[in-house]
C-alpha cells in the first residue's frame, strides 16, 4: 500500500494549543466597541392569544435602546416550512415562543427591562401529545395551516414520508416469523458546552455582519440575505464570520429566532448587537432531538434471512418546522439499508403540537429508526430460534449491494465488523447465561459520501502558496470541534508533499472562503476533503509545471516530498518548493500559484418516491455491549464497550476514535440516562443538574476497531465517521440488557425504574 | 458600594475595585478580560469556569469574588511558563486528543492540574474521580483520561 | 440577578450582630454553592450576604472524646479526614459523592443542612451518627438534637439572628459501622433519588470469632454465620433522604433490629418497615413506587454493609453501586 506522510498520522488538532490556553474566541468571549446586549422575553404560556403588549416602560429604563415585539418587526419567516417569525404578533404556540427583545448597555439592564415588558394573553388549549393532535378538533396549532386532499385545517405537516420497495403485504405473508413492536424515543439535547449566540452588526451601507458559530455559514449567509431583503434592504450582503465554536451536533444547522432578533435589534439600535443564551435558555429554546412512537414489523424465512420492514412513525414536530422535520428522510436509510431487506415501507407523520420544536442532532433520525430497527432484529432473531449474531450475519450488507431505496452500496465493511465485535466480547461464550451479565451488539449503517439534501452536496476550497511555502487553504467546511481543519491540512499536505504545518486552514469567513452546504451528514472528511485534495491537486500541476523549467525536467517526472520539489527519474534534479515559488513571484509576468476546486459528488437527490443513491458510499458499523444489571434496583451498568467502524481510512486515527469515543457517549446517555422532561410544552429540566449527561466516571472504556475498507471515492479512501458512532448505541444496550435478565425495554431511555418494572411484570 | 480587594491572580498582584455582588467569573471575565474561563452553566453544575483557588479547584461562576481577598488565583491563563511553553499538562491534552471544541478544556486542565499537584500517580479511577466535575460533551473523556495519565508518566 | 452587599465580619459576634441588624434583609453565606445559586436563580433576593468565612475557628475538624465539626468545614476536608473515613463512615460515603470535587472544595457542612434540602446527601449520614447541632444567637446558645433541626423542605429549627456553630457527633459505641448509599443515575454532578444512611452496632465478642470467617466469605454467608452465632444488633439508626419533605429517621424498622440477634428475614423486615414509614413522592427525579422499593432494597444493603464495615474496617471503600 502507498506510505503516506501525513495522511493516517494521530496528528493534534490544528486550534488545540489555543484551546488548552483560554486564548481561543468563542462567541462569549466576543467584544465589539459600542456593542449592546440583547435579550429575550419568551412566552409563559405553550398556546396564548397575545392580547396586548406594552413595552414603554421597558423603553424608558435608562440603557435600553431599543424594545422589539412581533408587532414592529418587518415580516422575516424562516425555517424550513417557513412557518416561523423572530418576534411572535397574534398568537404564542410554545414556551421558547419569543415575545419581545430588548437592547441594552449591559445585560442586567436588559434583563430588568424584559421584566417592565407587560404582555396580556388569552390562554387557548395546548396539545402535547402528537397522537392528541392528530384527532379531529385537537387544538390547532396554525390555524391557516391546511392539509389533506380536503385542504382541511390540521396539525400534520404536508410532508408525505413515504417508502414503498418490493410488496410488503405479500412478503409478511410468505414469513416464518415475524415481529410486531411499538418503539418510543423521547427529546434528548445536543448539551453544547458553549451556548448558543451571535453579534450583529450593520456597516454604514447598511450591509450586514454577524459573528456567529453556524453549522452551515453559506446557507446562514442565504437566509440572512433573504432577512434583509425582507427589512426592506434587498441587495445589501450578508457575511458570516464564524468564532470558535462550543460545540454543533446539528444544533446549529439552521437559523434561529435570537440571530433574526440581534440582526433587528443591530438594525435598529444602529450598533452592534450580541446575543448569548443563558444554559437555561440553551436547553429551553434549542431544538433537540425528536421524539417518535415507532410501530415497526419485521419478518424472516425459517433460514432467517429477513423478508420485510415495514414501520409507520409518529413524529412531534413541535409548534414550528425545522430542517429537522426531515429527519424521516435520513430514517430511510436505515430502514430500508441496514441489513439486506428486500420488502420495505415506510409512512412517517410529523405532526405540530405545543411543545418545543426538533431539529437535526447528530445521527439526523439514524438513531431513533436504529433502536427500533436494531431491538427488533433481536426479537426476530429469538422467535426464529437463530443467535443474533448469526442472524445479523446472514443479513449483512455486502459490496455492489443496490438496496430497496436505490443505494449503491461501494465499500462495505459490516460483516468484518460484526464479526470483529462478536471476537473482543467472546460472544458465543458470554451470551445466552441469563445471569445478570449479558451481551449485545447492534450495526449501523450511514451515509458515509455526502449526502445529496439540497440541490448541491458540494464544497470548495481555494488555496494558495505563498514565498515561503506556507500553504493556506480557505475552505467552504466548518471546523465545531471535531477537526475538519486538520483532517483538510493532512490531505493538502499529503497531496502537496509538504508538512501538515506548513498548511493554514481559514474557515471562518463567508467574504474569503468558498461555498460549502454545511457541516452535517457526516460529509466533511469526504467532501471537504475530496474537495480541498482537488484544489491541492491543480495547486501541485501548476507548481511542477513552473519547477519544471528551473530543473530542467518534464512535469510528469516530477513529484514533491517534504517540501522539495524532485525528478523521479533522478533525484538528484530537485529544487526547495519556496525557491521555486519565489521564482514564479518573481520572474518577468511572474504568476501566482494558486487553485481552486469545488466537489460535487456524483450522489443523487431523493426522487419522488424518496429513492435514489443519496450518497456516494456508505458507512457501517456494529456496537457491542456487556452489561450487568442490578436486578433489585434495576441499575444497568456498561462492563465493556467494543466499537467496530467501517470507516475507509483513518485519515487521523486519533481525531477519529475521539468522533467514536464522544458519539458512543453520547449514545450511552441516550439509551440509559438523557431525557428532556416536557410537561405540558415546559422543559422540567433545563440545566445540567437534572438532565443527566454523563460524566467521566459513567463512561466505560471503549475499545474501538477501525475497519479500512478503502474506499474508492473517498480522498484517500475515507469516508464520514462523525455520526455512526453514536447510532447503534441504544439498540446494543437494550439488546445486551435483554440477555443479561430477558426484560425487553422499547422505550428510551432505559431507566432503573423501567427495567425494574419490567422485571416485576415479568416475574409476575 | 464598591470594595477594594487584594489578590494574587497567576502570580501578580493585583488590586481591583469591585462591585460586591460579582462572581469571581465575572470578575474574571468582564473586569480583567481573562477569557480563558469559561461559563458553561453559571450554576455551578458542569465545571467549565473551573479555576484554582489556593490550589484548590472551584468553580468561578457561584464564587463570591469578594472571598478572593488574600487568596491565590490560577486561570489558564497562569499555567505556561514565562517563556510561552505549554505546561506538561497542556502539552498532553494537544498531544492526546483530548481536545474538540475546547470548551471545558480550560476547567478540565485545571482540575487536571490540582489532581496531579496532590496526587502525581493516579490511578485511572481517581483520574475520573478528579475531574468528575467537568462535564465535556465531545470526547467522551477518554482522551482527557489518557491525557493526564500521560503527564503522569503512565 | 439582584444585586447586593457582602459583608465579611471576623468572629461569631460581629456576625450575629450584623444577622440582628440586617433582619429579614440579610443572609447567611457560608460556601455560596447554595445561596450564589439561589440568588442567581431570583428564589432569594437578599440585600447583604455576611460571610462567615472570615471568622476563624469554624473550619476544624476535632475529636476530644467526640466528633467536632465546624460548620465552615468542607465536604472535601471531611472526604480527606481518615478518622471520619475509620470512625464515622456513612459521613466520608457522603461527601465523596456530592456534588464535584469543585463544590466540595467550597460548600460546607453547615449550609448544607441549612439548604435543608429534602436530598442534602450530609443529612442523613448525620442522623445516624446521632449528631448534635449547637446552636447561637445574640441572647443564647442551645443545642438541638438533628432529628429536630430539619423542619420541611428548605427549613430548619434556626430562628431570626441564629447560626449554627459547632456540629457534635459522639464518639460511636465499639464494633459500629455505618454506610450511606447515595441512588443517582450517574457517578458525579448528581442529587440521590434517595439516600439511605445506616449505623450498626453489634456485639463485641460475636464479631471477633466471626472477624475469622469473613475475610474471603461473601457477605450473606458472613450473615447467616452471624445468625448461627446469635450475633446481637445492640444499637441500630436508619435514615432515609428524599423520602419525606425532610430527612428523616425509620424509628420503627429500627425499634424492630435493636437489641435482636440478626438475620436475613429480619433485615427483610426492617427494610420493609422502613418502607412504610417513608412518605416518597413523584417528581421529575424520581418515582415514589420506585423510591418506596428502593428503600427496602438499599435499608437491607446500607445495613449489610455496616456490618462489613464492623468486620473489615480497612475496607471502607465508598460503595459505587451495589451489585
Amino acid at each position: 500500500m502507498e506510505e503516506f506522510i501525513n495522511v493516517g498520522k494521530r496528528i493534534p488538532k490544528m486550534d488545540a494549543e489555543e484551546k488548552v490556553t483560554g486564548k481561543a474566541i468563542y462567541i462569549h468571549d466576543l467584544k465589539i466597541p459600542g456593542m449592546l446586549h440583547g435579550k429575550i422575553l419568551y412566552s409563559p404560556h405553550p398556546h396564548a392569544k397575545i392580547k396586548s403588549i406594552d413595552t414603554s416602560k421597558a423603553e424608558k429604563l435608562p440603557g435600553v435602546k431599543a424594545v422589539l415585539t412581533g408587532y414592529n418587526i418587518p415580516p422575516i419567516k424562516f425555517g424550513f416550512y417557513k412557518d416561523n417569525t423572530p418576534l411572535k404578533a397574534n398568537k404564542v404556540c410554545s414556551l421558547r415562543d419569543e415575545v419581545a427583545a430588548v437592547a441594552a448597555t449591559d445585560l442586567d439592564i436588559a434583563e430588568e427591562a424584559l421584566d417592565l415588558i407587560k404582555v396580556e394573553y388569552e390562554i387557548l388549549p395546548g396539545v402535547f401529545d402528537p397522537e392528541e393532535a392528530m384527532k379531529e378538533g385537537a387544538p390547532l396549532i396554525h390555524e391557516e395551516h391546511v392539509g389533506g386532499k380536503e385542504k382541511k385545517p390540521t396539525n400534520v405537516l404536508n410532508l408525505p414520508w413515504r417508502l414503498i420497495a418490493g410488496d410488503v403485504e405479500e412478503a409478511r405473508k410468505n414469513s416464518a416469523f415475524v415481529a410486531e413492536d411499538r418503539f418510543k424515543v423521547t427529546w434528548v439535547t445536543h448539551c453544547c458546552m458553549g451556548t448558543s449566540g451571535c453579534v450583529a452588526q450593520f456597516d454604514l451601507k447598511n450591509n450586514l455582519t454577524v459573528y456567529s458559530i453556524t453549522q452551515i455559514p453559506s446557507l446562514e449567509q442565504r437566509d440572512f440575505t433573504e432577512a434583509l431583503a425582507a427589512m426592506g434592504l434587498k441587495g445589501k450582503k450578508a457575511r458570516v464570520i464564524k468564532t470558535m465554536i462550543g460545540g454543533g451536533f446539528g444544533s446549529k444547522l439552521d437559523t434561529y429566532a435570537f440571530e433574526y432578533i440581534a440582526i433587528l435589534l443591530a438594525f435598529k439600535t444602529r450598533k452592534p448587537v450580541k446575543i448569548v443564551f443563558s444554559r437555561e435558555e440553551e436547553f429551553f429554546a434549542t431544538s433537540p432531538r425528536q421524539p417518535a412512537i415507532i410501530d415497526i414489523a419485521q419478518g424472516c424465512t425459517k433460514e432467517g434471512i429477513l423478508t420485510f420492514r415495514d414501520i409507520r412513525m409518529i413524529l412531534d414536530n413541535g409548534a414550528y418546522t425545522s430542517w429537522g422535520a426531515t429527519t424521516p428522510s435520513v430514517m430511510m436509510m436505515p430502514i430500508s439499508s441496514l441489513y439486506k431487506v428486500p420488502n420495505v415501507r415506510y409512512i412517517a407523520k410529523c405532526v405540530y403540537t405545543n411543545n418545543t420544536y426538533s431539529q437535526a442532532m447528530r445521527g439526523y433520525g439514524n438513531p431513533q429508526a436504529t433502536f427500533a430497527i436494531d431491538s427488533q432484529m433481536d426479537i426476530l432473531a429469538e422467535m426464529a430460534g437463530i443467535d443474533p449474531l448469526d442472524f445479523r450475519l446472514r443479513n449483512a450488507n455486502t459490496p455492489g449491494e443496490v438496496t430497496p431505496q436505490n443505494f449503491k452500496i461501494v465499500s462495505c465493511g459490516l460483516r468484518e465488523c460484526i464479526d470483529a465485535v462478536a471476537q473482543k466480547l467472546d460472544w458465543r461464550q458470554s451470551r445466552g447465561k441469563r445471569d445478570g451479565r449479558g451481551v449485545g451488539m447492534a450495526s449501523l449503517i450511514h451515509v458515509g459520501g455526502g449526502a445529496r439534501v439540497y440541490k448541491s452536496d458540494g464544497c470548495g476550497t481555494i488555496i494558495k502558496i505563498d514565498d515561503f511555502g506556507t500553504v493556506n487553504v480557505f475552505t467552504g467546511a466548518t471546523d465545531m470541534g471535531q477537526g475538519s481543519d486538520t483532517v483538510i491540512a493532512q490531505i493538502v499536505a499529503e497531496e502537496l508533499g509538504v508538512r501538515v504545518e506548513d498548511v493554514v486552514v481559514t474557515h471562518t469567513d463567508t467574504d474569503i472562503c468558498p461555498w460549502d452546504v454545511g457541516a452535517h451528514a457526516s460529509r466533511t472528511t469526504f467532501v471537504a476533503g475530496n474537495s480541498a485534495r482537488g484544489a491541492a491537486k491543480k495547486v501541485k500541476e501548476q507548481l511542477l509545471e513552473i519547477a519544471a523549467k528551473s530543473i530542467s525536467e518534464s512535469p510528469e517526472n516530477l513529484d514533491i516530498r517534504d517540501r522539495t520539489i524532485y525528478s523521479k527519474k533522478d533525484p538528484e534534479k530537485k529544487s526547495p518548493l519556496g525557491k521555486v515559488l519565489r521564482a514564479a513571484h518573481y520572474a518577468a509576468g511572474g504568476s501566482m500559484v494558486m487553485g481552486e476546486y469545488f466537489y460535487d459528488p456524483n450522489n443523487e437527490n431523493l426522487d419522488r418516491e424518496f429513492k435514489g443513491n443519496l450518497s456516494v458510499t456508505y458507512a457501517y458499523g456494529t456496537h457491542g455491549v456487556e452489561v450487568e444489571v442490578d436486578k433489585e434496583t434495576g441499575q444497568v451498568k456498561i462492563l465493556r464497550y467494543v466499537a467496530a467502524h467501517d470507516v475507509g481510512k483513518a485519515i487521523n486515527p486519533m481525531l477519529l476514535e475521539g468522533q467514536v469515543y464522544g458519539g458512543a457517549t453520547q449514545g450511552i446517555g441516550y439509551a440509559l440516562t438523557e431525557r428532556l422532561i416536557l410537561q405540558n410544552g415546559k422543559v422540567m429540566n433545563p440545566n445540567f443538574l437534572d438532565y443527566k449527561m454523563l460524566t467521566a466516571k459513567d463512561v466505560p472504556n471503549f475499545e474501538t476497531i477501525v475497519v479500512e475498507t478503502n474506499d474508492e471515492f473517498g480522498p484517500f479512501g475515507a469516508k464520514g465517521i462523525g455520526e455512526p458512532g453514536l447510532v447503534p448505541t441504544a439498540p446494543a444496550i437494550a439488546n445486551a440488557i435483554y440477555d443479561a435478565v430477558g426484560v425487553r425495554i422499547k422505550d428510551l431511555p432505559i431507566t432503573p425504574e423501567k427495567v425494574l418494572g419490567a422485571l416485576k411484570e415479568k416475574a409476575k | 458600594m464598591k470594595q477594594t480587594i487584594n489578590f494574587t491572580l497567576n502570580g501578580e498582584l493585583v488590586e481591583v475595585e469591585i462591585e460586591p455582588h460579582l462572581t469571581l467569573l465575572q470578575l474574571l471575565r468582564d473586569k480583567l478580560e481573562l477569557i480563558g474561563t469559561k461559563e458553561g452553566c453559571g450554576m455551578g453544575e458542569c465545571g467549565a469556569c473551573t479555576v484554582l483557588l489556593d490550589g484548590k479547584t472551584v468553580n468561578s461562576c457561584i464564587f463570591p469574588a469578594m472571598e478572593v481577598e488574600g487568596k491565590k488565583v490560577v486561570t489558564i491563563e497562569g499555567l505556561m511558563d514565562a517563556q510561552g511553553n505549554l505546561h506538561p499538562i497542556q502539552k498532553a491534552f494537544v498531544e492526546q486528543g483530548a481536545v474538540q471544541c475546547g470548551f471545558c478544556t480550560p476547567g478540565m486542565v485545571l482540575s487536571a492540574k490540582a489532581l496531579l499537584d496532590e496526587n502525581p500517580k493516579p490511578t485511572e479511577e481517581e483520574i475520573r474521580h478528579g475531574i468528575a466535575g467537568n462535564l465535556c460533551r465531545c470526547t467522551g473523556y477518554i482522551q482527557i483520561i489518557e491525557a493526564i495519565k500521560a503527564v503522569s508518566g503512565q | 440577578m439582584k444585586k447586593f452587599d457582602y459583608l465579611k465580619p471576623k468572629s461569631i459576634e460581629e456576625a450575629l450582630t450584623l444577622l440582628d441588624q440586617y433582619g429579614e434583609k440579610a443572609k447567611l453565606i457560608a460556601g455560596g454553592t447554595d445561596v450564589i445559586v439561589m440568588v442567581k436563580q431570583k428564589t432569594m433576593a437578599p440585600e447583604v450576604l455576611i460571610s462567615l468565612q472570615a471568622i476563624p475557628g469554624l473550619n476544624e475538624i476535632n475529636y476530644n472524646g467526640f466528633l467536632s465539626i465546624g460548620p465552615m468545614v468542607t465536604h472535601r476536608m471531611i472526604e480527606k479526614s481518615e478518622l471520619i473515613k475509620k470512625d464515622y463512615s456513612a459521613l466520608a460515603d457522603a461527601v465523596s459523592w456530592l456534588g464535584s470535587i469543585q463544590i466540595r472544595n467550597v460548600a460546607t457542612i453547615g449550609g448544607n443542612i441549612c439548604t435543608a434540602a429534602p436530598s442534602a446527601d450530609t443529612a442523613t449520614p448525620l442522623l445516624v451518627l446521632g449528631t448534635q447541632v449547637k446552636i447561637k444567637s445574640l441572647k443564647e446558645e442551645r443545642v438541638v438534637p438533628i432529628e429536630e433541626f430539619f423542619k420541611g423542605p428548605g427549613e430548619t429549627v434556626l430562628k431570626k439572628g441564629e447560626l449554627i456553630k459547632e456540629l457534635m457527633i459522639p464518639k460511636p459505641l465499639p464494633n459500629t459501622g455505618s454506610a450511606y448509599y447515595k441512588l443517582q443515575r450517574r457517578l458525579a454532578l448528581d442529587l440521590p433519588i434517595l439516600g439511605v444512611s445506616a449505623l450498626l452496632s453489634l456485639d463485641k465478642n460475636k464479631v471477633t470469632c466471626a472477624d475469622m470467617l469473613c475475610t474471603t466469605s461473601p457477605i450473606s454467608s458472613i450473615l447467616h454465620k452471624m445468625e448461627e452465632d446469635d450475633l446481637v444488633c445492640k444499637e441500630v439508626r436508619i435514615a432515609l433522604g428524599v423520602a419525606a419533605p425532610t430527612p428523616m429517621r425509620a424509628v420503627k424498622a429500627e425499634t424492630l433490629l435493636r437489641g435482636k440477634k440478626l438475620s436475613d428475614e429480619l433485615l427483610e423486615e426492617v427494610a420493609e418497615t422502613a418502607a412504610k414509614e417513608a412518605q416518597p413522592r413523584d417528581s421529575i427525579r424520581g418515582e415514589a413506587w420506585y423510591r418506596r422499593d428502593m428503600i427496602k432494597v438499599l435499608v437491607k444493603r446500607m445495613a449489610m454493609k455496616s456490618i462489613e464495615r464492623v468486620i473489615q474496617p480497612e475496607e471502607t471503600v465508598f460503595p459505587e453501586r451495589l451489585w
